[in-house]
């Protein structure tokens, strides 16, 4: 195709009146011509017009064969094809709706999930060329990044590798006026390197953090301005406590900014803060503590997998001299263009969602492929007539092919409906469900309806309409012509066919999604029912700020509904595990889970001590080398002797030996998911020293949990980080799991309802299909019963194969699973049975109603129909 | 693949014709080159006049000639066309290769 010719037919396509009036004009202009010239030999004006006529030729089919060189009667049939369409739709809008419904429920859901994937992991962060960003870190042995230390940060910087610009940053937690705030120290050059203005005030710059301990100001994320703040106009220059500390706000960050991390954020400080607003070792001091995330600017025409090499080199150059366990192994370059990164690993947690949204599409495509066949068949004979008439099949398909995807557009613009509709309502559900301490960490983020799913969307309506559209065309004009002009419609089976492995597809995944929710729900439950290990009511656990600590230690032993105070470094279920490498003398290493407590902790949560002794409370205040070891640990250091009295080696800092005076029973620490630690070892501490406070206290839990954070609020000014009970931490920790539970549910009672009618449409047409056949049977003396059973039998028979295939994969499905949870392992018997016979029984169900139709034929009145 | 017919084989002969036809011209409008062939050819190409009119659309859509609307001796609008670059490229090997085949077919003639 040349370029004339595409721009003579865009031309004839899209000023098709006035290319045909040129055309006219043409031809017109010759025979006027001709005309002239016959009649100045001598012809009369009559014979003249008709001379000039005859040379010519016909004047409609040269005009024809014009139009057929603009190649654009694609287009004109494509026109013919639809207004069709449309007047046989318009002639039947029962059967529009409901096509255009059910596809509408399975690309409503698809989605939504789309729109939200796209808000996390597609849609680039709203900031300047947000694709050269990268996060930076290097990896140990086990792949586990690396936090750096201000020196590393520092040296990185000055050694200017690949990146043009580069930033430190840590994350921090506080709570301003009762409300959680999660923000970011960073260095002065952040916003400059991002590109992100303020909304009112002015963004941090590299002066704020010349030096360390300067300078007490922060910049509000302008969500945070507008919720917490309620938007008012003299918020610059306010004093806010962050962790009991005063800062000046001295600007808002512009609208849509929320900050790189995963999590959106509400406030920006200079990172050289660190020391004022974080209790333990100066981050600028002498330990060199690592808590700093690199980010920075690819250089440009810097490839990515160049600045790999770079990268790898220097840490290994900066590492080398380090011990053996701390030398770099490798390095992790991670693109911060969006909230989450595309990674491998994210496909694959994501993948199991995915099926499970595409299948119940699937399902309603198949649903509507059953019932264009039917429709299809309805028509054979119309078809039949034009395919002896001399029809192309090809053209017949484009005809029906074009009839799907004109259905696919009502469904789209329903689907998208549906979507906005599900995404909304399933935020509302999860505000309603989720446990009311998680709620103040959770932001939600802009969902915009951007090109991506636009894209999405007109992708996966195609999609389904080919998906549900194909089959039938094919099947459809298959027809044998003379058979089917005569209307012997059902001597072709091929159609029943199809449709009964439709059927059997339907049953199949039904099965499938109904046996893994089942599964899903069963785990939770199994979850819920553990048994942790330990007690959670009725105790509250806190962090504290050091420099409050005795103030709030003194405040909640004078409490009259407080109990029991405990200390720890860590607060177990928080979804966090700090473990250590600790070595008997002769064995080998180990990796195991450690926390830092006082001797009330095993009392306030009820973890028995099974032998040897609690620490003593002078062992508490001199952090002696003693420790408990949970049962788990004692087993993998001492198997089969007694661990009371033995020593271990533990290469902390500093690296020292410690004596084994208990031993405690297993808990979970981290997630109930993971299930028990497979080995804890407790070291002796105080509530002076500790992070975490844990209480006991008498009373509803919740209403002292407030009054507490209040009350402490006052006496020190966010000197309490995180506040809740560890119901609500337990809570937390399951919420995920409730929440796939509820997904599963919804996603399997629409694939069941899907099923049920899909089955129900294939007997009630094999009703009306085998009439005849069911009428003959009664004259001669079928009874009610048989009749029902035979309609009955072939529902079961279908139903029974696709549970067979759905039981088989969703075995697979499981174990697969099963690998990575611990409460999945073995085989559960009850999600299968119960999934086999809800879909068994709602195959019946389906079935009964063609039956009773079919029983309720007059076999006079089907016989004397011919 | 679809059969060269009859049709395929004019059509061929009529581009030809045309292109030629427009060579030695400026730009023409459909009737006078019509008249013009005729003429030429002494009354012996006369055929359907119409069928000139799709081969006029094609050449235009192959690029080898240029339509536009002027005004005609008499006065009137009409479409004229002219041979563009790659239209006399086209004649050029059109021509050399209806010649060498007539030559041949001439030889062929002379033999038999």
């Amino acid at each position: 195709m040349t370029l004339s010719d595409l721009f003579l037919r865009l031309r004839a396509l899209m000023f098709r009146a006035r290319v045909e009036e040129e055309l006219e004009d043409e031809v017109e202009f010759h025979l006027a011509m001709a005309h002239r010239k016959h009649l100045e030999a001598g012809h009369s004006e009559e014979d003249a017009a008709r001379l000039a006529r005859l040379d010519f030729g016909r004047v409609g089919s040269v005009k024809e064969d014009c139009r057929g060189v603009r190649g654009i009667d694609i287009f004109e049939t494509a026109l013919q094809d639809i207004r069709y369409a449309l007047r046989s739709f318009w002639r039947n809008p029962g059967f529009v709706l409901t096509v255009a419904g059910t596809i509408a429920l399975g690309l409503g859901l698809n989605l939504a999930l789309f729109t939200l994937f796209n808000a996390y992991v597609l849609r680039p962060i709203s900031i300047r060329d947000p694709y050269s960003l990268y996060g930076f870190t290097w990896t140990d042995r086990q792949g586990a990044g690396h936090a750096f230390s201000w020196a590393e940060y520092k040296q990185f910087e000055k050694d200017n590798l690949a990146f043009s610009e580069v930033a430190a940053v840590q994350y921090i937690y506080t709570r301003v006026d009762g409300h959680a705030f999660q923000g970011q120290l960073v260095t002065g050059n952040y916003f400059q390197m991002l590109g992100v203005t303020s909304e009112l005030g002015r963004p941090l710059l590299p002066e704020d953090a010349s030096a360390p301990g300067r300078e007490a100001v922060l910049v509000l994320s302008y969500q945070a301005w507008q919720s917490t703040f309620g938007g008012r106009a003299d918020i610059i220059g306010m004093k806010l406590m962050v962790r009991g500390f005063p800062m000046e706000v001295v600007g808002v960050a512009r609208k849509g900014f929320q900050d790189i991390s995963e999590v959106p954020r509400d406030f920006w400080a200079p990172v050289t803060m660190a020391d004022r607003l974080q209790d333990g070792s100066d981050l600028f001091g002498v330990e060199h503590p690592e808590r700093l995330e690199i980010v920075g600017r690819l250089r440009r025409g810097q490839s990515v997998s160049g600045a790999k090499a770079i990268l790898t080199a220097w840490s290994q150059r900066i590492t080398a001299q380090l011990p053996e366990d701390h030398k770099a192994a490798g390095i992790l370059l991670r693109s911060k263009a969006t909230s989450i990164p595309l990674t491998p690993e994210l496909l694959i947690v994501f993948s199991p969602l995915v099926i499970a949204f595409t299948l119940v599409l699937v399902l309603a495509c198949t649903n509507v492929a059953s019932m264009m066949l039917a429709r299809a068949v309805a028509r054979q004979r119309e078809i039949g007539i034009r395919l002896s008439l001399g029809a192309l099949r090809r053209r017949l398909i484009r005809q029906l092919l074009t009839e799907s995807i004109l259905l696919s557009i009502p469904a789209a613009i329903l689907g998208f409906i549906i979507s906005r509709v599900t995404i909304d309502a399933s935020i509302r559900v999860m505000f309603a469900t989720v446990p009311k301490d998680m709620l103040e960490l959770i932001h939600d983020v802009p969902r915009p309806v951007d090109w991506r799913v636009i894209a999405f969307m007109v992708f996966a309506t195609l999609a389904s309409a080919l998906l549900f559209g194909l089959a039938p065309a094919f099947q459809a004009t298959r027809a044998n012509v003379i058979s089917s002009v005569r209307g012997e419609v059902t001597s072709d089976l091929r159609p029943v066919r199809a449709r009964n492995a439709l059927v059997i597809a339907q049953v199949t995944v039904c099965t499938l999604l109904l046996v893994a929710c089942g599964v899903l729900v069963r785990t939770t439950m199994a979850m819920s029912a553990f048994d942790i290990g330990f007690r959670t009511n009725n105790v509250i656990a806190m962090e504290v700020a050091a420099n409050s600590r005795r103030q709030v230690l003194d405040a909640l032993a004078s409490d009259p509904e407080v109990d029991t105070i405990a200390a720890a470094s860590a607060i177990p279920l928080n979804g966090a595990v700090r473990t250590m490498t600790i070595r008997a003398d002769d064995g080998p290493a180990i990796s195991t889970a450690y926390n830092e407590v006082s001797p009330e902790y095993f009392g306030i949560l009820g973890i028995p001590i099974l032998r040897g002794r609690n620490f003593t409370k002078q062992e508490s205040a001199s952090e002696t080398p003693v420790a408990i070891l949970s049962a788990g640990a004692a087993q993998s250091l001492f198997a089969g002797r007694d661990a009371v009295g033995q020593i271990f080696h533990l290469s902390g800092k500093p690296a020292r030996d410690v004596r084994v005076i208990g031993v405690a029973a297993d808990i979970v620490t981290c997630c109930i998911p993971w299930g028990k630690d497979p080995a804890l070892i407790y070291l002796p501490t105080t509530s002076a020293t500790s992070a975490a406070v844990l209480v006991h206290v008498r009373g509803e839990v919740e209403a002292v949990r407030h009054r507490l954070d209040t009350r402490l609020a006052e006496l020190a000014p966010g000197a309490i980080g995180d506040i809740h009970s560890l119901d609500q931490y337990r809570a937390a920790g399951m919420y995920a799991f409730r929440a796939a539970s509820m997904i599963g549910a919804a996603l399997g009672g629409l694939a069941l309802f899907l099923t049920l009618t899909g089955i129900y449409g294939v007997l009630s047409y094999f009703v009306t299909q085998r009439t005849k056949e069911i009428g003959i049977r009664v004259a001669l003396g079928a009874t009610t019963r048989t009749v029902v059973g035979l309609v009955l039998t072939q529902s079961l028979r279908l139903t029974a194969i696709g549970i067979g295939l759905g039981v088989g994969l969703a075995l697979g499905v499981s174990r697969l699973i099963a690998s990575n949870l611990v409460f999945m392992r073995g085989f559960d018997v009850a999600p299968f049975a119960a999934g086999v016979l809800l879909v068994a029984f709602s195959a019946l169900a389906a079935g009964y109603v063609p039956s009773r139709r079919a029983a309720r034929i007059d076999p006079i009145q089907t016989i004397r129909y011919d | 693949m679809r059969k060269p017919s009859r049709l395929d084989l004019l059509q061929g002969t009529l581009d030809l014709l045309i292109l030629r036809t427009l060579q030695s011209a400026d730009a023409m409008h459909g009737w006078a080159i019509s008249e013009r062939i005729r003429q030429v050819s002494e009354n012996v190409l006369q055929a359907n006049q119409g069928s000139l009119y799709p081969a006029l659309h094609r050449l235009e859509h192959q690029g080898w000639i240029k339509a536009e609307w002027g005004i005609s001796e008499l006065g009137r609008r009409a479409r004229f066309y002219r041979l563009t670059a790659p239209g006399r490229k086209q004649l050029q090997q059109e021509a050399d290769d209806w010649t060498r085949v007539a030559g041949a077919i001439g030889k062929v003639l002379e033999l038999a």
